[in-house]
């Protein structure tokens, strides 16, 4: 059977992502439009909103070096050098670096419109047998280039829209429910979503333990476990703070199914970005 | 790809080097133990960065290829880790729990710790391995399993510093270089997975002009055969917390990357 995904209300689309691939499925270049609701108070786009767009472009790159097998996402790392600040588009620059029989890894350049680099990121994917409820390669490469539909937008800022309830600030512990707008096609909390409930785990206790209004930069996101039921729950460790950065460890939990562990995050958190 | 593949003589060069003592002290745990050796020291004063990534991917690696028993061993295919502390005491303790056993792969954590230094938090790590059967079959270990890091080594012993014992080389402005020598082969022949994280730790090192690596994330791509090896650092960006650069690591003799990583620099 195969699943339309996403909805016609979903993250996906309401970020307005464009897409464009190479006929070998070995690179593709994707957009993204910074707007307000995605930007941290320092005024540029939150680490997690750009992960989501690495997601989606590593993602569907993977899955298309994998066919005729599927993919599951091992791990994402995101390290940001420039801000992205509203009215600007971002533009993701996928490759395949390495397509293996266990194993897909895929780099993300993301630049701006003056092709400065922004930050540069990395996926690399598990290879699975396929199951019948995996989306066709075929559907994702011969999709329409954009995944918008024309009443497609934020409506509120990004964590307002994801529910993004901080239990303690200084502890880093947030809950945020799975909803259907986040979720990926197989029915859990989407890739990128999970980087932006560590990145704001993260940002909230590094700011509490520094005193100073630290945004985080990096991601390196290590995929356990699905969050099916929600809410999702963080706990932080704080490894270190130092004038003008800061490091911690995030741990998600799903909390509706047992606390089961989905995700392990280390990020790290500077001053605003030139 | 990084192989590992411990319980065999040959090829055991660098984790001799490393000095790192293993005990499997629960189920999915393995503790190691490490000097603050002289010969492992960095431009900061403590272990060096790539040192530090070698022991976390000894410690992880053994403790992924203990959870892929009696499937198969592992392979490493990412190697990540946050220095926080830049100078030590030691010993350092290497504690490291398997994080998820999947079908295909194993993710390890391995925490640092300086217990000389009231047991300060050194570097958090992640290793991630995937799980290959040996033409050979896995290997045969004695559980819980016990690797003394002094075994078998003269007590007398000198190691040049590991940047010498590499053989590191500078090749212009922004690449360091070695040859495949056989002491840095893994038991497959190929170059040890630490040896390449040094090497990405002492490009970045040398491309930013001294600073002091905090953060690498890295990819194994293939295998390095042939030789020379070389790392390729690019710059990125400049951020409160360093300068971030793009390290590529090829196999000139085999014409192919077999690595890329991205690594923050600190200033010294």
């Amino acid at each position: 059977m195969t699943v339309a995904y996403p909805p016609d209300n979903h993250l996906l689309r309401d970020l307005r992502f464009s897409f464009e691939h190479d006929h070998e499925g070995l690179r593709s270049r994707a957009w993204m439009p910074v707007v307000p609701e995605l930007c941290t108070d320092l005024g540029h786009a939150r680490a997690g909103a750009l992960a989501t767009l690495v997601d989606v472009i590593g993602g569907g790159l993977a899955a298309s070096a994998a066919a005729p097998g599927w993919i599951a996402t091992a791990d994402l790392t995101l390290h940001l050098v420039r801000a992205a600040r509203p009215g600007s588009v971002v533009e993701a620059r996928g490759e395949v670096l390495r397509a293996g029989r266990t194993t897909v890894v895929i780099e993300v350049g993301l630049v701006d419109e003056h092709d400065a680099p922004i930050g540069l990121a990395t996926m690399s994917f598990a290879v699975l047998p396929r199951r019948d409820t995996n989306p066709e390669v075929a559907t994702i490469r011969q999709s329409a280039s954009t995944m918008a539909l024309p009443e497609s937008r934020l409506q509120r800022p990004l964590l307002e829209e994801l529910g993004v309830q901080v239990r303690d600030a200084a502890r880093g512990e947030i809950d945020v429910p799975v909803v259907e707008w986040a979720l990926n096609s197989m029915g859990a909390m989407q890739g990128g979503v999970v980087a932006t409930v560590a990145e704001v785990a993260a940002e909230t206790a590094l700011r509490a333990a520094a005193n100073e209004p630290l945004v985080v930069n990096d991601l390196y996101v290590t995929y356990l476990g699905f969050g099916k039921v929600g809410p999702v729950r963080s706990v932080v460790e704080v490894l270190a703070t130092g004038t003008g950065h800061g490091s911690a460890r995030v741990e998600l939990v799903d909390a509706g199914a047992e606390n089961r562990a989905m995700t392990v995050v280390h990020a790290v958190a500077t001053r605003g970005l030139e | 790809m990084n192989e590992n593949h411990a319980g065999q003589d040959a090829g055991h060069d660098v984790g001799r080097y490393m000095g790192v003592s293993m005990q499997e002290t629960e189920a999915l745990r393995i503790v190691g133990h490490a000097a603050v050796a002289p010969h492992l020291l960095g431009p900061a004063g403590g272990v060096r960065t790539g040192a530090l990534l070698t022991m976390i991917d000894n410690v992880g690696g053994l403790n992924g290829g203990l959870a892929a028993l009696p499937d198969g061993w592992v392979v490493s295919t990412n190697l990540a880790a946050r220095v926080v502390a830049l100078t030590h005491t030691g010993p350092l303790r290497l504690d490291s729990r398997v994080l998820r056993r999947g079908r295909n792969n194993v993710v390890t954590t391995v925490q640092v710790h300086d217990e000389g230094a009231g047991d300060a938090l050194v570097a958090s790590g992640v290793l991630t391995s995937a799980i290959l059967v040996p033409e050979n079959g896995p290997p045969q270990w004695s559980r819980p399993l016990v690797l003394d890091a002094k075994a078998g080594l003269s007590p007398d012993r000198h190691l040049p510093p590991i940047v010498d014992w590499l053989g590191v080389r500078p090749v212009g402005a922004d690449a360091v270089e070695i040859d495949l020598a056989p002491e840095l082969r893994n038991p497959w022949g190929i170059l040890h997975g630490g040896v390449v994280a040094t090497l990405v730790d002492v490009a970045a090192e040398h491309a930013t002009g001294g600073g002091l690596t905090t953060d690498v994330v890295l990819h194994y791509l293939a295998p390095n055969r042939v030789g020379p090896v070389r790392a390729h650092a690019r710059l990125l960006g400049e951020r409160s917390d360093g300068r971030v650069l793009r390290v590529e690591v090829r196999d000139e003799g085999a014409d192919r990357t077999t690595a890329i990583a991205i690594a923050t620099c600190r200033a010294r």
